[in-house]
């Protein structure tokens, strides 16, 4: 009983909330970045409970609470949809910075494929504080390295099959941006998880799979995964000897990142105000050793508004005419 | 390995341990009990209050939620025909129609025994053969898996009632199933610009409503009061039904542990392809969905194994086998370790204190199902006319926490109209249940198996293990189709 008892108290919050967001709709004041928060805040989180974007927003939360002197904090899973309802509820709702969206890349890929009706006009970045690097893995057993794969590749063109998580994902995209700009002509199989991409590269059914590194650390430390190729303009300082895109003359950098979103008429003083917030609960000790524990540290996580802004514009003129050609 | 064994059973008798591991099993039990509650949110709801423990606790805790939820979907199939659980939506078939004659209580033994044995041959199988099955499974790509499906979807020619519309409805769960983003293409079917289609139907809302709320609706026009429920006396050994059911829980067991090995497909499946083998298997496939006892050693043999064997490829290769284990595996990266092909070595001591903490979950179970059921009925032990709605309230709460969503709450309500105008029809709901969750498997795999051989056929039929389960699908079809014509064309040449 004590669950239910939990998710009656939990719809009668939510009740409550909705009513405090009807009546606060009116008045929001650029003068409120002093006075914030003024009511409880939601995280809306676009994505299912348990994945990477949740266990992002739920060890932020208590450190928000903490930053913000005691504000009170519920998350809110809506993954339907890819995440748009997530996206839409804050694009709809209030601009007075009560209502956050964690979201990944996932945002920009689904706009750019046309499955998410929120764009970035809607809704503004206030920053992005993680970036799994994007690289390309195959079965050692297969490919010793990035040469032999890019040999059979370029020898056998069509018969190369590369997994990853579903359509216009940033495995997908990330995909994308590799034939588009190596030219090799490979196909592209979407699984439901990693995990099932994973298995199939493992079983030696696919070729490869492009996803972020840091879900198969493991199987790099077991010798059973290997990453060939980073979509890094540098090499990571713990695979000194993989090449990275950018290397091979490719124009391509590519990252998993994982931000947060307000209301894109909320006022500027109040982003301001939440960014610093987020830097500050960024570059402190229990943050930093949460990204570690996670392996998040390959990459600098943190681009502020204005730059993660610039980011998401190209990337999202990069997605629509890859994801176009399709 | 035996040692490791009884030094996970050491971690686990320490009186602190013992304790958490009884209260996760009681909290498993509300939960899973619970329609739409299902395992995967109490891990994710319990899953900050574990950060404080040992990581050894924590996953015994976790996966004893786990165990415990699985099982006890079966309470409220068995007792109101809706299922706490995906994975118990099978029991509900038999179970229901048992309480309805006044077979409550044997139900719901031969539920929790039939559990308890799927359980353990899960567990054990887990203990032992880890390593080696983590392998094996790898062999089952897209081929393997297409196939499996189809074996599955032939037995709609096998259950009883008529056939077409065994095959109407298998239909109707497959076009169900094709609502939402084509999973390979990212085109929109059927989603007419409504964003909560874009991701299909839920499972949940589906079996919710087709069986747990047309039922309150049906008892409810009928003013339907009867209440079978007074006296349950839950009996769990009874050596004429354990013969009788013998043959099924084997059967059904190891067919829930293989299932449950592969990753990608889960505890429902596994419940639905046991139950349909069993039908299929059975000398009289008429009584099933009447009440048989079969009917319920099936799913609950093969869903509880199957939950077992989805940790295999979890503790071995890092895979998840299904949605709860998925969540698992979060909590173990949450909790800075990383399943892999290396951890079972480099954490042995905590995974074999986990799989000893499983193994106790099921005789736990075993020990505490009956009171708790005892304790259910009777906090529920009032007027129909009180406890339809309090059915309904929990199934419109359940539903909305999966995807904190009101329209999957409509979507619900709207299948308890259809589940309640297509039973009026005699209309199986198997056969939509099947449809539904075998569909997209099927489809998504044909074509993925199509896209890694460039569109070539013939890797069905090259590749051993898919080539031997459609040959077997083939074949099974044939003679369930051929055999009632040479009956007939015999009864023809009889009566000159």
């Amino acid at each position: 009983m004590l669950t239910k008892l939990l998710l009656t108290q939990h719809a009668l919050k939510m009740t409550a909330f909705g009513v405090a967001l009807f009546s606060a709709a009116g008045v929001a004041h650029a003068d409120d970045a002093a006075n914030y928060p003024t009511q409880p805040i939601q995280f809306l989180v676009a994505a299912g409970a348990g994945g990477g974007v949740d266990n992002f927003a739920r060890v932020v939360r208590p450190m928000f609470e903490e930053a913000l002197g005691g504000a009170r904090i519920t998350v809110i899973n809506l993954p339907s949809a890819s995440g748009a309802l997530a996206h839409q509820r804050t694009a709809t709702g209030a601009p007075d910075g009560h209502t956050l969206d964690f979201a990944s890349t996932t945002y920009v890929t689904s706009l750019a494929a046309g499955q998410n009706p929120v764009g970035l006009d809607q809704i503004t970045p206030v920053a992005r504080m993680q970036s799994d690097v994007m690289a390309l893995f195959v079965n050692p057993e297969r490919y010793p390295d990035f040469e032999s794969f890019l040999e059979y590749a370029q020898a056998n063109p069509g018969k190369v099959t590369v997994g990853g998580t579903h359509t216009a994902s940033p495995d997908h995209v990330a995909f994308l941006s590799l034939r588009d700009a190596s030219g090799l002509d490979m196909s592209f199989i979407p699984y439901d998880s990693t995990g099932n991409a994973t298995a199939n590269v493992l079983g030696n059914n696919i070729d490869a799979t492009t996803t972020s590194l840091s879900p198969l650390l493991s199987y790099i430390e077991a010798g059973q995964m290997m990453p060939v190729l980073v979509f890094s303009d540098e090499r990571l300082e713990d695979f000194p000897d993989v090449p990275t895109t950018v290397e091979h003359g490719w124009d391509l950098t590519d990252g998993n990142d994982r931000a947060i979103f307000v209301h894109a008429d909320t006022p500027a003083p109040l982003v301001q105000r939440l960014e610093e917030v987020l830097k500050g609960i960024f570059d402190s000790e229990d943050y930093q050793s949460y990204a570690e524990r996670v392996n998040l540290t390959y990459r600098e996580g943190w681009m502020s508004s204005g730059e993660y802004r610039q980011r998401l514009e190209n990337n999202y003129q990069l997605y629509s005419r890859l994801l176009s050609n399709e | 390995m035996l040692e490791n064994f009884l030094g996970g059973l050491a971690v686990v008798m320490q009186p602190l341990n013992l304790l958490l591991l009884t209260s996760a099993v009681f909290i498993g039990f509300i939960g899973g009990a619970l329609p739409g509650i299902s395992g995967v949110i109490l891990v994710v709801i319990l899953l900050p209050v574990t950060y404080g423990m040992e990581p050894t606790t924590a996953f015994m805790v976790l996966t004893a939620i786990y165990g415990a939820t699985v099982f006890s979907g079966l309470i409220t199939a068995i007792l109101y025909r809706a299922p706490g659980t995906p994975e118990a939506v099978m029991t509900a078939f038999d179970g229901y129609p048992m309480t309805q004659q006044g077979q409550a209580g044997k139900a719901l033994g031969i539920g929790i025994l039939s559990s308890v044995i799927g359980g353990l041959v899960g567990t054990i199988t887990l203990i032992i053969f880890t390593p080696m099955l983590a392998k094996l499974a790898l062999r089952f790509s897209s081929p393997e898996y297409f196939a499996l499906a189809v074996l599955g979807l032939t037995v709609v020619a096998s259950l009883g009632g008529r056939l077409i519309y065994g095959l109407i409805g298998a239909t109707l769960g497959l076009f169900i199933a094709s609502i939402g983003i084509d999973p390979l293409t990212g085109t929109s079917r059927y989603t007419f610009n409504n964003l909560n289609l874009m991701e299909g139907v839920g499972l949940i809302p589906m079996i919710v409503g087709l069986f747990a709320v047309s039922e309150v609706m049906k008892r409810s026009l009928d003013h339907d009061t009867h209440q079978p429920l007074k006296k349950v006396k839950v009996k769990i050994f009874d050596l004429p039904i354990l013969r009788q059911i013998g043959t099924t829980l084997t059967r059904s067991s190891i067919i829930g542990v293989i299932i449950g090995i592969l990753p990608g497909i889960g505890a429902s499946t596994a419940a639905m392809v046991s139950y349909s083998e069993t039908v299929r298997w059975s000398k009289h496939p008429e009584k099933f969905g009447k009440g048989a006892p079969e009917g319920i050693a099936a799913p609950e043999s093969a869903n509880n194994a199957a939950a077992m064997g989805a940790l295999v490829p979890l503790f071995a290769l890092g895979i998840p086998g299904s949605g709860t284990t998925a969540v698992i595996l979060g909590a173990f990266i949450m909790h800075g370790l990383q399943p892999g092909p290396m951890f079972m070595m480099t954490h042995s001591s905590l995974i074999y204190a986990v799989f000893a903490g499983l193994f106790i979950v099921n005789f736990m179970i075993l020990l505490f199902s009956k009171p708790f059921i005892t304790l259910f009925t009777k906090l529920l032990n009032v007027p129909y006319s009180a406890l339809g709605p309090i059915i309904i309230m929990c199934c419109i709460v359940g539903t909305y926490s999966v995807c904190n969503s009101m329209f999957d709450v409509w979507l619900m309500l709207g299948f308890g109209v259809m589940g309640y105008l297509l039973e009026k029809l005699k209309f199986p709901l198997v056969s939509i249940i099947l449809g539904l969750v075998l569909g997209p498997i099927a489809e998504s795999e044909l074509r993925r198996a199509l896209s890694m051989s460039q569109g070539d056929i013939s890797i069905f039929f090259t590749r051993p293990i898919s080539a031997t389960l459609l040959a077997i699908a083939a074949l099974l079809l044939a003679v369930t189709v051929i055999t009632p014509l040479i009956k007939r064309a015999r009864m023809k040449a009889a009566t000159p």
